[in-house]
């Protein structure tokens, strides 16, 4: 299964067939990256003091194209610790499993740091106790009033004391307008499309999504209001409604026309748009899916006011602004648009591009997958794999 | 003299073992100990996503294995005998061509089968993805002249069949060059001029002979092809997935590694008594 994944736009902008290719590229080495994953069990490192070597120093680690190089310089040069910066996280399950082995001994990852999914930062925040993260410096982190006051107080973490917001997107539906002929504007308009249409592995988003449609509330799911969802979505598949899922590899596709449809993430649909115009990005009448990825600090590691002091740095707009201009994703800071509009040129453009600021107009129509406790969330994992028939 | 020789066999008997000893001792860290682990593994019970799985003598993976995933097994099986069955075809003639009408090419046409390994296997399966997506010249001129309909060919089983035997095309062809290579072209002059005609020769001499290589050959092509889960991942859709996308499933999603493993095991043993059946009745004595 395959993650979210961004880009590079405005500096560095790429032309279609670089990102397609690319997309392509990084879909495949996914794929085999858990094969071996697997067999690794634990972590590259296995010191459990952390990875960032000396005190100077902090190792991080995230999602491709979550990060620019002139980001790190800013940060080296103001903070005045290095930060070792990979990018190694494709998936959440595939993070998990590498990291389980350690985090269950509780020992480090050789990591200060790590950008997951919400659901995953209340399994590592909630599901286990004592939690497999570490609170944050709170006094190295004054910049935390800035978070946008929509994701301040998620149910998984209320007072955002281990996590905060890397990155924000929106599930919703992507479509070729060449293809579709016309407006997709529901989960229905988008299963009556003619052509190939696909949905996300990823279970929170289609399911999220499906549940919506079908009236139910995925901010508070159960297994039992979720089944008109689950049955809908089996339904559409056997009725040859829905060709198949994917993960991310959708871009490609989407990219170069192969599908007419698909569930997607705001900031893949927001880069595929400057090189292929008709691809359109809709969020469904009944509501789409509102995301973050977040930064979280885990267990082993004594540099926990170093680790704020990163997610500080960014949460300061000036600093947020220059991140956003080049990873296209919401920003989870407030005031980031005024610093966009300050730094001209192509940042200020993107002010106008609601899937990189989003207007009220667009959160109002969004949901968070709530939190699901263990048993509910193997039952839904189960269903889900039942029905893309792996389980 | 006797004690010279009395040394000579306590040294003889002593050296085999020496020289096995190397091998041995890979086999035991890197298969043996990790098949065992695997065994151990299939057999321990999961409490919940955050605690290794305890070993407690949980035969229900195997229950679930056997009883869940039928139609994964039943597909992984099909569509690996099938991609051999389609390679050995286009393989057989390939090599044939290589061995006794290369000549000088011979080299490069057989650099040429290797050549798509220089590629890494991902990318040549994205690869097919693109070539068989509804947007490809391939596939617009198929449906053109006919031959496809508008539902096109990517996502479905014969797409998932075809990528699986174009990335393990190389293993057919290669054993079968070498057998064929190695047969004297004499002995195919004098089954001619014992009045046998090309076919029969083919038939009686080269074919027989060749066997070993074409063993060898579907071994290579079916045991990786019917527990690939790249190919049904890339090329199909959710009536496709295969056993090798269950384990990926259950390890990585589920975090279940019990059944995973279980599940890994009955595959094993599925392909063991398929492989001795298929060398008992292929009987090639090079090889069994």
């Amino acid at each position: 299964m395959i993650h979210r994944r961004r880009y590079r736009p405005v500096a560095q902008r790429i032309n279609r067939r670089q990102f397609i290719g690319r997309a392509g590229v990084f879909a495949g080495a996914v794929a085999l990256g858990p094969s071996i994953l697997a067999a690794c069990g634990g972590d590259d490192d296995d010191d459990s003091s952390g990875g960032g070597g000396g005190s100077d120093s902090i190792a991080i680690s995230s999602w491709l194209g979550y990060m620019s190089d002139q980001s790190l310089a800013d940060f080296e040069a103001a903070i005045g610790i290095t930060p070792n910066y990979d990018e190694t996280i494709n998936d959440n399950n595939e993070y998990f499993t590498k990291i389980r082995p350690n985090l269950s001994q509780g020992e480090g990852i050789g990591r200060e740091g790590m950008v997951l999914t919400d659901w995953m930062a209340s399994r590592l925040i909630n599901q286990v106790d004592p939690p497999w993260v570490q609170q944050f410096d709170e006094a190295a982190f004054p910049n935390k009033s800035n978070m946008l006051a929509v994701l301040a107080s998620p149910e998984f973490d209320p007072q955002r004391l281990y996590s905060a917001p890397w990155a924000t997107g929106i599930t919703g539906i992507a479509y070729n307008i060449s293809t579709t002929g016309g407006e997709v504007r529901t989960v229905d308009d988008f299963l009556n499309v003619s052509g190939t249409k696909t949905v996300l592995t990823e279970m929170r988003d289609t399911v999220g999504l499906f549940m919506q449609a079908t009236g139910a509330d995925p901010a508070n799911p159960s297994v039992a209001s979720a089944e008109p969802a689950f049955d809908a979505l089996q339904k559409a598949l056997d009725d040859g409604q829905i060709d198949g899922a994917n993960g991310q590899d959708y871009v490609a596709d989407l990219g170069a026309g192969n599908l007419a449809a698909a569930f997607a993430w705001s900031g893949d649909v927001a880069q595929i748009t400057l090189d292929n115009p008709d691809v359109r990005f809709a969020v469904p009448e009944s509501g789409g899916m509102l995301w973050s990825d977040n930064f979280l600090i885990p267990i082993g590691t004594d540099k926990v006011t170093q680790a704020t002091q990163w997610i500080n740095f960014f949460y300061d707009p000036a600093n947020a602004a220059v991140l956003t201009a080049e990873i296209q994703y919401i920003s989870p800071v407030q005031g980031v648009a005024e610093a966009l509009t300050a730094m001209g040129g192509d940042a200020a453009a993107l002010v106008d591009n609601p899937l990189v600021v989003p207007t009220d107009e667009f959160l109002a129509s969004v949901s968070i997958f709530g939190t699901l406790d263990e048993t509910a969330e193997e039952e839904f994992d189960q269903r889900f794999s039942e029905i893309l028939g792996t389980g | 003299m006797n004690e010279r020789d009395d040394e000579g066999r306590r040294r003889g008997g002593v050296t085999p073992w020496l020289l096995l000893a190397p091998g041995m001792l890979w086999l035991a860290l890197f298969f043996f100990v990790p098949l065992w682990t695997l065994f151990r593994m299939s057999l321990s019970e999961r409490t919940d996503r955050f605690s290794d799985p305890t070993f407690n003598w949980e035969w229900s993976n195997y229950r679930e294995a056997f009883s869940q995933f039928g139609d994964q097994f039943f597909r992984s099986f099909l569509y690996g005998a099938t991609a051999t069955l389609i390679a050995l075809l286009i393989g057989y003639p390939l090599a044939y061509v290589i061995a006794f009408r290369g000549g000088r090419w011979r080299n490069l046409l057989l650099g040429l089968v290797v050549v798509p390994f220089f590629t890494n296997y991902l990318i040549r399966t994205l690869a097919w993805r693109t070539i068989l997506g509804n947007e490809s010249w391939f596939v617009r001129t198929a449906q053109d002249i006919g031959l496809l309909g508008d539902e096109g060919i990517l996502r479905s089983a014969p797409a998932v069949i075809g990528g699986l035997t174009y990335n393990f095309l190389p293993f057919m062809v290669l054993p079968i060059y070498v057998a064929i290579e190695k047969i004297d072209p004499a002995l195919v002059d004098a089954a001619r001029d014992l009045y046998s005609n090309t076919w029969q020769a083919f038939r009686k001499i080269v074919f027989p002979m060749s066997l070993p290589g074409v063993f060898a050959g579907s071994l290579l092509v079916f045991i990786p092809a019917a527990g690939d889960f790249v190919n049904a991942y890339y090329l199909g859709d959710v009536d496709t997935t295969m056993i090798g996308n269950v384990v990926q499933d259950q390890f990585l999603v589920q975090g279940n590694y019990p059944v995973a493993a279980a599940l890994s095991f009955v595959f094993m043993g599925i392909v063991m008594v398929l492989v001795t059946i298929y060398a008992r009745v292929l009987g090639t004595e090079e090889l069994t």
